[in-house]
This record gives structure tokens, C-alpha cells and sequence, in this order.
């Protein structure tokens, strides 16, 4: 550790740490461009020069080593001045479009100027005309007018895709970023390029000119969509009054945890969230009897355990079958354990996931669920056998999920559940299993939930609802617990559960994994 | 005359050719250097106080010294023949006329060093200099000058001929490094500095070609002899080229602290016929400009400096009453705008900010707080950039600005 002062301020910072990191960590923010704490610093964008005791010129805080007993100043009159004069520079050269720039409201450069600009123009020369809207990849558009040089987006794809897409062309003030040639930026991380741009030079062609970025209210969250289990915000719009809106989400960003995603998320967990919108179950069906019984969680967990304990009295327990998956938190998968297998005995239990796709070496899995590994830890659950097999073996299907539909042609379906008694589902979107079973219950998506999700490597992230849930549906852990009480299932056990905290603390006592 | 030590056989019939240029008593600084042990080498060059001929005057002994001799893997000499500071053609001389001196000073240094391989990076521009050191080379490598056990000694050294693509900035010593290693001429943040993490991540000497051509004497007279040349703390002659409104334009290599004035005036003949003097740029285009009036100052590094110039790449540029200044800010002007690399924001936009108030004076639509501007907006380049392109192109520009403004303001509306 050493000792040094920043703005009169004594602290202590870790040997090899810059200036610039060792002030953030202190809470004293020192602006900047170029640098990016997974990179390597550039220090070309000289926004974060700062002033040392005894050194004649301004040094750059981005990549000046701390030492012991240097004094720094942030802002003093010499630094305040040179911010200034950049930003000037900056300025001079920027198309000052933010009415209509995407960035507008997360933007540095707006945000350094309203902090440390705050100048007349002095400019009266025109400005250059650039390409407004270049389209360097599959959602990227880049605006040569807004750019910055920070060089962030090629030194992304240099040192962590490898890729390479981007370099700069041209010289002095004809410096642009470029693909080479009509190339395009290709790679499973190229939304990260929009995140990385300090200024509104790339934005993202899925967002453009969809919502404003003060409108939006970043929620944590953790992508579903593979093992990986990425931190993310799921940037959510809360509406106008007397408005209504295409859909809440509107985009995914990634969050910042080095333990798992460091600051990316691949372009499919970025891309996919039409999900949680789109294709919703917001109504609980009731397709046979046609009874005008208006349905209430209570009722269906009586009427499916009324089911359940007629086959069981009928001695047909063995032809129940459970489909779980693993979308499901660790907590619902335990209790569909304790429920199935453990109180009623039943033997066929079994996870019908969304086909694997192939694992990219980087962030994204094979898997495309973000609980296998939970799964594997509680049962483990036998891969679904084959859907004639598990038809002529089933009078009462219980399900959780509709990746079933994924597996097998609509006609396919149709005769196997036909030669099933009773089906009941639980999920969160449409399906054409919808029509085959007696009840449809709508069920949330992880962003909607609570409960801890167990990642590729092990570690067992807790998610809480980042968006609302329909009225008419329920989490799959309360209709687990509402089933043990029809039931009657050892109530000194299910009966002190109320949340998915509860289940937790029950399972870290319980399986060695999560303790 | 005797005090000459680069330019001294420049008359000499095929000079370039190794059979004259030995003939003439060339490598036997070679020979003498290789039967001493390399850190005596080493040494003698520090005693000399060579400075450093390519415009920043950093003695080049200390340089050598700051290459780490305990690390693993090679290590590299690189020679700046980039030659791009406007003014300036002594070094194109020096490798047209004499190239194995290079050769010589280049085999020396590396012994010093420890080094095995040595790249010369010339400017694209320098076509027929590049053939001539390739021939050179070539002919040095046949009488076991260059190469695998040089004159038996042990010593092996092989040198590569590498050409620019015509960017002023790749004269910056870590710009030339990239550019050597295929990549875009940009500086590199520095530290560390090239002598520890240089050429493909190799400690790494940069010296420019007069500073190496100097090399040979030192070895064969002396660091005493070579201080005896010039000044006590800026040993040796240096080459100056003079260009501009004189009678005789050229170079003339005469010892460090020689007068300004004598230079233009009795060397280079003075000013052509109805000239009169009205300023001189001292050390190539980034040197702050000087007046009429300064012109008995000393010509070496810290005299030049005193007087808020540089002694730079000791190319003098004469300029004459008849010359509007206007047009000398942008012609300046320009040439920055156009070479700065791109790479830090206040040179990049600044330069190119500042050309575009000039010609819009230049164009007859000047506004009366344009020079202001000017001054104010290279006030910002000045000290603010990674590599000295930034003050290159500030300090020329503020000079013109402050010391001709009467001048300036004249073209204004």
C-alpha cells in the first residue's frame, strides 16, 4: 500500500494502481473517454490529466502509477482548464445532435459538459461532414460526426473478442473508425460495442430511436438464457399515463460482475428480450369441463390434488409423470423434489429443456437454461424419455414448462396427450400445448422472479423480479407449496415456507452444495 | 578544414563505395571499438556528451545506458533516418554521401549495447538513399564489416534497410517502432520507455543517423578530442542546413556554438541579392521562430533553449522582409493539421481547428479576435499530448503569433 493525497485528501491505494483507479476508489471521480478499466490505458482522449506535485506537466490519471507521498489534484485551476479545453476540442468537432442522438441522457460528453464544460462556442469555422449512419454490423450504426477517437470499440475487439473488425483509417483529423473495406463487425459480442461508446458515435439498430434513456429504469436481473448466468439490467420503460406500449423491456445491458461476466453480455442474451414481452400466458385456461368455476390458485391446487390422490388410491401412482425444467430457481426445483419424489413417491420425474446449442468459448453455454447445474445438484432428473413412451406410461401429467412443444410436431403432440387422463401446465408462454391440457397456469420468467439460480461454474446467484407479473398467474414455488397443502404433505416441513429466502435457508441445511 | 568530422570527405570520388571509404581509414573505428570491452565503448560515448542530432538533444551515451543488460532475448537498434522535420536534409547527406560512417557508428553502438540486429528506418521519400544504404550494407557484409563474426571478432550484427510510407509522425521514436513492426505510426504511451520495452517488445536504442555517424570519431580520438569540437556540455560539430532566402543554401557542418549569424551571413553568403532579413526558424519548423533582432545567438542546444527556440534538428530556415508572415503561419499551420497522427484529441481537432482559422484569414475573412484564438487554442495543444508532435506544432505557431502580431493583425478586417 502506499500513501499519496488527492484534493487534500490522505488515502491509501494499492501499489500498481493508477491514479485514476485508486481516486474511484476513494469516491472522487476523475472524467475521461478513452479509458476503460478491462483495457489497457490508451491515454489519447487527455480528459483525465490531473495535476502532480513537482512534475511540470499535466499527467494523465489513466495510466500514472500512484506513488508514495504524491500529491495530485483534481482540481485545480490548471486541470479544470485543460478538461475544458478538451471538451472544447471535442465540441468543436461534434454535430451537437442530441435532440435526435440515442445517447442523450448517458452520454459523457453531454455529462462533462454540463460538469466541467459549460463554455461559449468559439468556433466559426465548419464543421466536417462525416457518414451519419454507417452500418459496421448486424445492429451497429456507426455516426462518423459523433465520434470521439476513443478507440474503445477497436481495442474491445482486439483484445477481447480477437477479432479485430475495427482499426482507425485515415490521419489527424481525418481519423475514422472503419471495418476494412465493406467487412462487417461479426461476432456473438458486438452489442457490447454500443455499451462501450462514451458518446453516441455506435448505437445499436434494435434501440434506435425506440425510447429516450431518461425514461428507462435499469432493473438487475441475470440472463436465463444460457448457464452462464451473466449479470444484467434489463432497462425497462414505465409507461406514460393513458399510453400503452409495445412492451416494457427495451433492452438488455450487461452488469458488472468480474466474477462471471466482467463487463459483457453476448449478442444472443442481449438480443432475445422480446421473450418477456412477447407470446406472454396472462390468463389462466381452463379448457375441459367448461365449468364457469372462476379459477383461483386455491381451487386448481385442490382440483390437481384431488387428481393426484385419486391415482393414488387407485394404486396408480407410477403412472404419474412430472416434467420440470431448468429454468426453474434452485428453490422450485427443491421443492419439486420434496413434493414429487419425496412426499408422493413418484419415480418419473423427469427435465424436458429447450434444445442445446454449441457453446462459443467464451460467455455463452451449450445449455440454454440458466439452472442445469442447480438441477444436478438437487435430483438429479433423468432426460425426458421419448414422448410415445412417456404417453403410454402416464394417466397424469403434471408440467412445467412449455419446451415440450420445441421436441415435437403439433400432431405428434396432440396424440400423445390424447392417450393421457389428465395434464396440467405451468408456463409462461403460449404453446400448442395450450389446447392439450386441462389447465394452463401462466407462470413468471426468471426476470419476474425470486429465488437463487446456480450458474455453469457453480455459483448460486439470487435474482429478484425486475419486471411485474400478470395477475392471473403464479410462481411455480407458490403453486409447489399451495400443492403440498392439498395435499396435506408433511406440514411441519412446507408449512413455515412463505418465500423463496425460506426455502433456501431450509436447502443450505439440507444439500451440502449450497451450504 | 580539419574541424570537420561527417561532411569532411564528402568530395571524395566514390565515397560510398567500402573499398574508398576504407581507404580512407574507415572501420578502423570498428576494429579499434571491437578489441575493447563493450562497457569501455560505452563509456568513451558517455564521456563525449554526444547529444542527440535529431532534435531533442538527449545525450545518447545516457540512452544507451538505460538498456537493461540482464534481460533475456534480443535487443534492438533502431537508426531515425525518418527525416521529416520540414527544413531539414543533413541526414539524406550524410547516408547519400557517406553511409558507411552510419554503418561504422551503427556497429559500434551495438557492440556497446549488446545488440545483433539493427533496423534503419528511412523515409519513403528517400528512395535512392534507401538503395544506396542497401548497397552499402551489402558491400560492408562482403568484407565482413556487417554480419557473422565481424573482422573475427565474435561480434555478429545484421542491418535491415526499413522505408517509411511518408508520415511525419513515424519520425517520433515510438511511432517509428510501430510503424517498423507493421502497425499505424501512433506513439505509444510511454512509460515504459523504449530502452526497456521497445522493437517487438525489446529493449531498444533510437538514435538518429548524424548522432551515430558521430560515433566513429569518439571511438578513434576521443571523448576529449570529440568535447574539443564544441561546447563543454554539447560535445562535437553539428551539421546545419540552411534553406530560405540566401545566397548559398546547404549544409555546413561547423562546431556546436557557432554563432546565428555568422552562419547565415558569411556561410551561407548571406542574404540573396535585395533580401532583407526579417526572421529565422533555427532547428527545423517546430523551432519557435526568431527575429532579425536574435540572430547573434550561439547555435547549440541550451543557448536556443535560453531564448525560448530550440536548437532541434539545427536546420535554419531564413526568412525575408518579403515574406508575409501570414502565409509562414499557414504553411505551418497546414503541415501540422496534416501530419498530426489523429491520435490525442487536442492535436488532432486542434491543429486542424487552428488551419481552418488561418485560411479563413488568409482568404481575407479575419475577425479581430482570430489571433487570440490562435493563440489560445495552441495554448491547449501545448503540453497536453502524449508525444511531442502537439508541442511541435503549438510552439511554432504561438511564436509567429505573439512575436508577429503587428504583422498578423494587418490581414485581419
Amino acid at each position: 500500500m502506499v500513501k499519496l493525497t488527492i484534493d487534500d485528501r490522505v488515502l491509501e491505494a494499492r501499489e500498481g494502481l493508477t491514479i485514476l483507479r485508486a481516486a474511484q476508489e476513494s469516491g472522487i471521480d476523475i472524467p475521461h473517454f478513452c479509458y476503460h478499466p478491462a483495457f489497457a490505458p490508451e491515454g489519447s482522449c487527455r480528459m483525465c490529466l490531473v495535476e502532480i506535485e513537482g512534475v511540470p506537466k499535466l499527467e494523465l490519471a489513466c495510466s500514472t502509477p500512484v506513488r508514495e507521498g504524491q500529491k495530485v489534484r483534481t482540481r485545480s485551476p490548471s486541470v479544470v482548464e485543460a478538461r475544458k479545453s478538451v471538451l472544447e476540442f471535442f465540441l468543436a468537432e461534434h454535430p451537437l445532435d442530441c435532440p435526435i442522438c440515442d445517447k442523450a441522457g448517458e452520454c459523457r460528453l453531454q455529462d462533462f459538459y454540463e460538469e466541467y464544460g459549460r463554455f461559449d462556442s468559439r468556433l466559426k469555422e465548419a464543421k466536417e461532414k462525416r457518414e451519419k449512419k454507417a452500418a459496421i454490423g448486424n445492429k451497429l450504426i456507426l455516426d462518423r460526426e459523433r465520434c470521439v477517437l476513443c478507440t474503445r470499440c477497436v481495442r474491445f475487439l482486439k483484445e477481447v473478442t480477437g477479432t479485430g473488425e475495427l482499426g482507425v483509417v485515415n490521419r489527424g483529423n481525418h481519423s475514422e473508425i472503419a471495418t476494412y473495406e465493406s467487412e462487417l463487425v461479426d461476432n456473438n459480442y458486438t452489442g457490447n460495442l454500443v455499451d462501450l461508446c462514451p458518446v453516441g458515435a455506435i448505437t445499436d439498430a434494435d434501440f434506435r430511436f425506440k425510447a429516450r434513456a431518461w425514461f428507462l429504469d435499469s432493473r438487475e436481473s441475470i440472463c436465463p438464457l444460457c448457464g452462464r448466468g451473466c449479470h444484467i439490467f434489463v432497462d425497462v420503460h414505465p409507461g406514460f399515463p393513458r399510453v400503452l406500449l409495445p412492451q416494457r423491456a427495451y433492452r438488455i445491458r450487461p452488469r458488472e460482475n468480474p466474477d462471471v461476466n466482467g463487463h459483457w453480455i453476448c449478442d444472443f442474451g442481449r438480443y432475445s428480450y422480446a421473450y418477456l414481452d412477447r407470446g406472454r400466458l396472462d390468463k389462466l385456461v381452463q379448457n375441459k369441463g367448461g365449468r364457469e368455476t372462476v379459477l383461483t390458485a386455491e381451487k386448481t391446487s385442490q382440483i390437481i390434488a384431488a387428481k393426484i390422490r385419486g391415482l393414488v388410491e387407485l394404486e396408480r401412482r407410477p403412472r404419474i409423470t412430472v416434467l420440470l425444467n431448468t429454468t426453474l430457481t434452485n428453490e422450485e426445483l427443491y421443492l419439486a423434489d420434496r413434493v414429487f419424489r419425496r412426499g408422493l413417491g413418484l419415480k418419473n420425474i423427469f427435465v424436458a429443456d429447450p434444445p442445446e446449442g454449441t457453446a462459443d468459448g467464451f460467455l455463452q453455454t451449450a445449455e440454454r437454461t440458466p439452472n442445469r447445474r442447480g438441477a444436478a445438484a438437487i435430483g438429479p432428473f433423468p432426460a425426458l424419455p421419448g414422448l410415445g413412451e412417456l404417453a403410454g406410461a402416464t394417466d397424469l401429467l403434471l408440467i412445467f414448462g412449455h419446451f415440450l412443444a420445441a421436441r415435437a410436431a403439433a400432431g405428434e403432440l396432440k396424440s400423445a396427450f390424447d392417450r393421457i387422463e389428465a395434464k396440467y401446465l405451468w408456463a409462461s408462454h403460449r404453446s400448442p400445448l395450450d389446447e392439450l391440457v386441462d389447465i394452463v397456469i401462466p407462470t413468471p420468467v426468471v426476470a419476474e422472479k425470486s429465488g437463487t439460480l446456480t450458474n455453469v461454474e457453480g455459483r448460486v446467484q439470487p435474482i429478484s423480479p425486475a419486471l411485474g407479473f400478470c395477475s392471473e398467474g403464479w410462481p411455480e414455488w407458490r403453486a409447489l407449496l399451495d400443492l403440498a397443502g392439498a395435499l396435506d404433505l408433511d406440514r411441519g416441513f412446507f408449512e413455515p415456507l412463505a418465500s423463496p429466502a425460506d426455502i433456501l435457508a431450509v436447502m443450505k441445511k439440507e444439500i451440502s452444495f449450497f451450504g | 578544414m580539419d574541424d570537420k568530422t561527417l561532411t569532411r570527405d564528402f568530395g571524395v570520388a566514390d565515397l560510398h563505395e567500402v573499398g574508398v571509404y576504407r581507404g580512407r581509414g574507415g572501420y578502423a573505428a570498428v576494429a579499434k571499438a571491437l578489441k575493447m570491452a563493450p562497457p569501455d565503448v560505452l563509456c568513451e560515448v558517455q564521456k563525449a556528451s554526444l547529444r542527440g542530432r535529431g532534435g531533442a538533444g538527449f545525450p545518447a551515451g545516457v540512452k544507451w545506458g538505460f538498456v537493461p543488460q540482464n534481460l533475456p532475448g534480443p535487443r534492438y537498434l533502431c537508426v531515425n533516418a525518418d527525416e521529416g522535420e520540414p527544413g531539414t536534409f543533413k541526414d539524406r547527406y550524410i547516408m547519400l554521401h557517406n553511409p558507411h560512417l552510419l554503418l561504422e557508428g551503427i556497429v559500434i553502438a551495438a557492440y556497446a549495447v549488446g545488440i545483433h540486429e539493427a533496423y534503419i528506418y528511412i523515409r519513403g521519400e528517400y528512395e535512392a538513399v534507401a538503395q544506396r544504404l542497401e548497397t552499402a550494407i551489402a558491400g560492408a557484409e562482403g568484407k565482413n564489416l556487417l554480419g557473422k563474426n565481424i573482422l573475427g571478432s565474435g561480434f555478429d550484427l545484421d542491418v535491415f534497410v526499413h522505408r517509411g510510407a511518408g508520415a511525419y509522425i513515424c519520425g517520433e521514436e515510438t511511432a517509428l517502432l510501430e510503424s517498423i513492426e507493421g502497425k499505424r505510426g501512433h506513439p505509444r504511451l510511454k512509460p515504459p520507455f523504449p530502452a526497456v520495452v521497445g522493437l517487438f517488445n525489446a529493449p531498444t536504442v533510437i538514435n538518429n543517423v548524424e548522432t551515430l555517424s558521430n560515433v566513429p570519431a569518439i571511438i578513434q580520438n576521443g571523448a576529449d578530442w570529440f568535447l574539443k569540437q564544441g561546447l563543454p556540455k554539447d560535445g562535437g560539430t553539428r551539421i546545419f542546413g540552411v534553406s530560405g532566402k540566401v545566397k548559398k543554401p546547404g549544409i555546413y557542418e561547423l562546431p556546436l556554438g557557432t554563432r546565428l549569424r555568422a552562419l547565415i551571413e558569411e556561410h551561407a553568403g548571406g542574404l540573396k541579392e535585395g533580401c532583407v532579413l526579417k526572421a529565422v526558424i533555427p532547428g527545423g519548423l517546430s523551432a519557435p521562430i526568431l527575429t532579425a533582432e536574435e540572430i547573434d545567438l550561439p547555435m547549440d542546444f541550451d543557448s536556443l533553449a535560453g531564448a525560448g527556440s530550440m536548437l532541434g534538428s539545427a536546420a535554419v530556415i531564413v526568412i525575408d522582409r518579403e515574406t508575409p508572415m501570414l502565409e509562414v503561419l499557414r504553411i505551418t499551420s497546414k503541415f501540422y493539421a496534416h501530419e498530426s497522427c489523429g491520435q490525442c484529441t487536442p492535436c488532432r481537432i486542434g491543429t486542424a481547428w487552428i488551419h481552418k482559422i488561418v485560411t479563413r484569414i488568409a482568404e481575407g475573412r479575419g475577425e479581430p479576435d482570430d489571433i487570440d484564438t490562435i493563440i489560445s487554442l495552441a495554448s491547449n495543444i501545448k503540453g497536453k499530448t502524449e508525444c511531442p508532435l502537439g508541442d511541435a506544432a503549438a510552439l511554432p505557431i504561438l511564436s509567429i503569433c505573439r512575436k508577429f502580431r503587428g504583422e498578423l493583425e494587418r490581414s485581419l478586417k
